[in-house]
């Protein structure tokens, strides 16, 4: 996070936020031009490799299907909030970061595999949002 | 030999992950399991050996919607342990921000959780889909209170500035007062809210129950007072742990609470609170009342939603009339000496009672810390309330009865990441 973080700062207009509740993610959709999500996914049927990178981009009803249900819902997710934005009509640009999650059992420790693929995600976050915004309207 | 069965293998629309499955062999219920699978996350065990001066900070994380509540039953119970003068002004600015953080709440659940449910659609996005301006209004109220924590806990998410001794830096005056057309705006929408809310049909449940709530003799308890309950006892959060008692259940990773004595279930919550509470009202929660369609003494669970609304505007006017009158408290932090002994305390968090107890070294270190959440509380009478309410609606199809059984777990607003922060860890050498 904080390798990004000021690499990020350094960029025109962008902001980094830790989101922590879904239910926040609402929020910081709001009054935006794009939005770069970033989060630990899981796919049940073990499609993807732990520490794999998945990027996707949201569609007009929100982010696909297939990254909604591979990330946690707690209460209002993440997914239900992009889809929610999205039905309202105020959803910005929305590119979602995925890193797929070694395993969801107890403990603060990052698997080495995770561990091993931020300096990668770390450059495409980095790449994707100086993109976004170039392209942001002046 | 009739077989139904109710299996949800992920609740939607609760924080916190849980399942449920209930089997029915001619009428009968033959197995109901609220099963909280969600990883027990131990921060009774990481709060062993820290300073007390960490515990805001550690047990803000347990929660991403309730911090405050958190970080205020905390700070409480240390704060009246070491025998702490608080500056004033500290109780009232702890107030406004646990009122931003009920209406972040409770807009959140009344809107976007419960709502779906009973107006018929399959979930927020489709109710946002077909009623924009009610879902943008309900966005915009629950941004107030995200933005009145963020105001004074100096941060979005898990509020920094709360502190054992007040606030490590207080809001100015200008910044709070800014709240204020945008209170009374939030507050302008309560009536048709509470008609709204009263308007939708709720399925009928009408069962007795036993309420806690805390209670307090000039205000509606939200950081200070004792406790209740609708079968007349009375307590306070230093006989806690002997009035209530919580037990392992094998099939759940959250404890469950019982009275003790009897060994019956008992709910907290927003409908425990308003039916102890009823004299604090404020005002316009006051008119709001029945308009909600709620009429006391009301134990159904279906009507929590209306007890949210009810404690909205209770939320909204206490804002107002706190930001009003505030000023800074100064210092913003007072001196604290830690005392060895044993720290307890409860607020009223959203979802209902949460006690904290911390055993407190001489030195100011934690020896062992208690946190029992609302939501495990009210685990025992949610699986009570789906074994009663079932045999009533078994003639629905299977897509209704689970969706009916969904909403009675939804009543209650669990939040599980809260109620799995404990597992007791047994080694044997």
């Amino acid at each position: 996070m904080r390798e990004s973080s000021s690499a990020l700062r350094a960029l025109d207009g962008v902001e980094v936020v830790e989101a922590g509740p879904a239910s926040k993610v609402l929020d910081l959709l709001d009054g935006v031009d794009a939005v770069v999500l970033v989060d630990a996914v899981r796919t049940s049927d073990g499609g993807r490799q732990p520490g794999e990178l998945v990027r996707a981009e949201a569609g007009p009803s929100g982010l696909p299907a297939a990254i909604g249900s591979s990330l946690s819902s707690h209460g209002f997710g993440v997914a239900d909030a992009v889809a929610l934005a999205a039905a309202l009509g105020r959803m910005p640009r929305v590119v979602f970061f995925g890193v797929e999650a070694a395993g969801v059992t107890m403990g603060q420790r990052l698997s080495p595999e995770v561990e091993n693929a931020l300096p990668q995600l770390v450059a495409r976050i980095v790449e994707e949002a100086a993109a976004l915004a170039e392209d942001r309207e002046p | 030999m009739t077989h139904r069965s109710v299996e949800v293998p992920v609740i939607a629309r609760v924080e916190g992950e849980g399942a449920l499955h209930i089997k029915v062999e001619d009428e009968k219920i033959t197995d109901l399991r609220l099963e909280i699978y969600e990883p027990p996350r131990f921060f009774e065990a990481f709060l062993v050996g820290r300073h007390y001066s960490e515990v805001p900070d550690v047990v803000a994380r347990i929660c991403g919607i309730c911090p405050v509540a958190y970080q205020m039953s905390a700070a409480h119970g240390l704060e009246r342990l070491f025998d702490v003068q608080l500056s004033p002004g500290t109780r009232e600015l702890r107030r406004i921000l646990y009122c931003g953080e009920y209406i972040e709440s409770h807009v959140l659940h009344i809107f976007l959780l419960a709502a779906p449910d009973f107006l018929g659609y399959d979930d927020a996005i489709q109710l946002a889909a077909d009623k924009p301006d009610i879902v943008k209004m309900a966005l915009e109220m629950k941004r107030i209170g995200n933005d009145i924590m963020a105001t004074i806990g100096g941060r979005e998410i898990h509020p920094v500035s709360a502190r054992v001794g007040g606030f490590s830096k207080a809001p100015r005056p200008k910044d709070l007062r800014a709240f204020l057309p945008r209170l009374e705006w939030a507050l302008a929408q309560m009536p048709a809210i509470a008609d709204l809310v009263g308007s939708i049909p709720k399925p009928p449940f009408d069962r007795p129950a036993e309420m806690v709530s805390m209670v307090h003799p000039d205000e509606y308890p939200l950081n200070e007072g004792g406790l209740a309950s609708t079968e007349g006892k009375s307590f306070d959060s230093t006989t806690f742990e002997e009035v209530t008692q919580e037990l392992h259940v094998e099939h759940s990773n959250a404890l469950h609470s019982l009275m003790v004595g009897t060994d019956t279930p008992y709910f907290v919550g927003p409908l425990a609170r308003v039916n102890l509470n009823v004299d604090r009202l404020t005002p316009v929660a006051r008119e709001c009342l029945p308009r909600t369609g709620l009429s006391l003494p009301e134990p159904d669970p279906f009507f929590s939603m209306s007890a949210r609304v009810v404690e909205t505007a209770v939320a909204i006017e206490e804002a107002i009339r706190l930001i009003s009158a505030y000023e800074p408290p100064e210092p913003s932090m007072a001196e604290v000496t830690p005392k060895a002994g044993r720290a307890m305390w409860v607020t009223e968090a959203p979802r209902g009672t949460l006690y904290h107890r911390y055993d407190v070294n001489e030195d100011g270190t934690i020896r062992e810390a208690k946190i029992v959440p609302p939501t495990a509380q009210n685990f025992e009478h949610m699986e009570a309330d789906l074994r009663q309410f079932l045999p009533g609606v078994l003639d629905r199809p299977d897509e209704e009865l689970t969706r009916l059984c969904e909403m009675v777990v939804r009543n209650y607003d669990p939040c599980i990441s809260c109620a799995t922060h404990f597992l007791r860890l047994e080694i044997e050498r």
